[in-house]
């Protein structure tokens, strides 16, 4: 009794009392086996999606969010930048009208 | 996202263009109502615009020579009685001007100065100028 047994011979003793077994109860043991394993799969699938997902989701939000900031800054920038380039322009060309030799009148229509 | 970026660059753009708070001539401080002296009863009712670009070039005025000052101060009136349009013409031609070389601007220079020379000669005398010879 106290032979130890051999994982071969577990194996065909196995084996053996399943073709023992009855078709019904057959039929419910491989349906509790596809369902265990379809929960260990959800499981362990679970958590890896909602992390891709929450990850991929936050990403792009904040991509986007970071992209249209920057956006808006260098828009800003530029525009600033533009502007007063273009008043700085205008004002040393007045002063330059207004020191010329010529008077005022050469200029005006 | 992006249309929202977009009308607010734009909004921010327009603001800037348009913002130019009137300045009351009381507010200007000294060192700037000795510069833009000849325009003391008016700068109130001045646009805006004008009264900025007025701003931005008195800036300028210190380091101007004593004969650019007395320029500067003398053409100040003349100058804030054109039009918007008119200023910009005027801008438009001197830059055009500037691009001549210059000894043909020293001509033109010249020949504008015997002009006026004449000018002033005829009015002191009376004399009506001559019709031009067809």
């Amino acid at each position: 009794m106290n032979k130890k047994l051999h994982p071969e011979q577990v194996r065909q003793l196995l084996n053996r009392s399943l073709t023992q077994l009855e078709q019904p109860v057959l039929v419910r043991l491989r349906d509790a086996r596809e369902q265990a394993l379809a929960r260990h799969a959800e499981r362990v699938a679970a958590p890896a999606f909602a992390w891709a997902g929450n990850w991929l989701f936050a990403a792009t939000h904040h991509k986007s969010r970071y992209f249209a900031a920057a956006a808006l800054l260098a828009i800003a920038v530029f525009s600033g930048g533009a502007y007063w380039h273009h008043e700085h322009d205008v004002s040393e060309v007045d002063v330059a009208i207004l020191t010329d030799e010529l008077p005022i009148e050469v200029y005006v229509d | 996202m992006w249309i929202k970026t977009l009308c607010l660059a734009l909004l921010l753009q327009g603001s800037m263009a348009a913002a130019a708070p009137l300045v009351p001539w009381a507010q200007l401080g000294p060192a700037k109502q000795e510069i833009l002296q000849p325009l003391a009863t008016q700068w109130d009712t001045l646009p805006p615009r004008l009264q900025k670009n007025l701003l931005h070039a008195a800036k300028r005025y210190p380091k101007l020579t004593p004969e650019e000052k007395r320029r500067f101060q003398d053409k100040l009136e003349k100058w804030s009685k054109l039009t918007p349009e008119q200023r910009k013409r005027a801008r438009e031609k001197f830059q055009a001007f500037s691009k001549v070389p210059a000894a043909e601007r020293e001509q033109v220079k010249r020949m504008m100065h015997e002009q006026d020379a004449k000018k002033a000669e005829t009015a002191a005398s009376g004399v009506p100028p001559s019709a031009p010879i067809k």
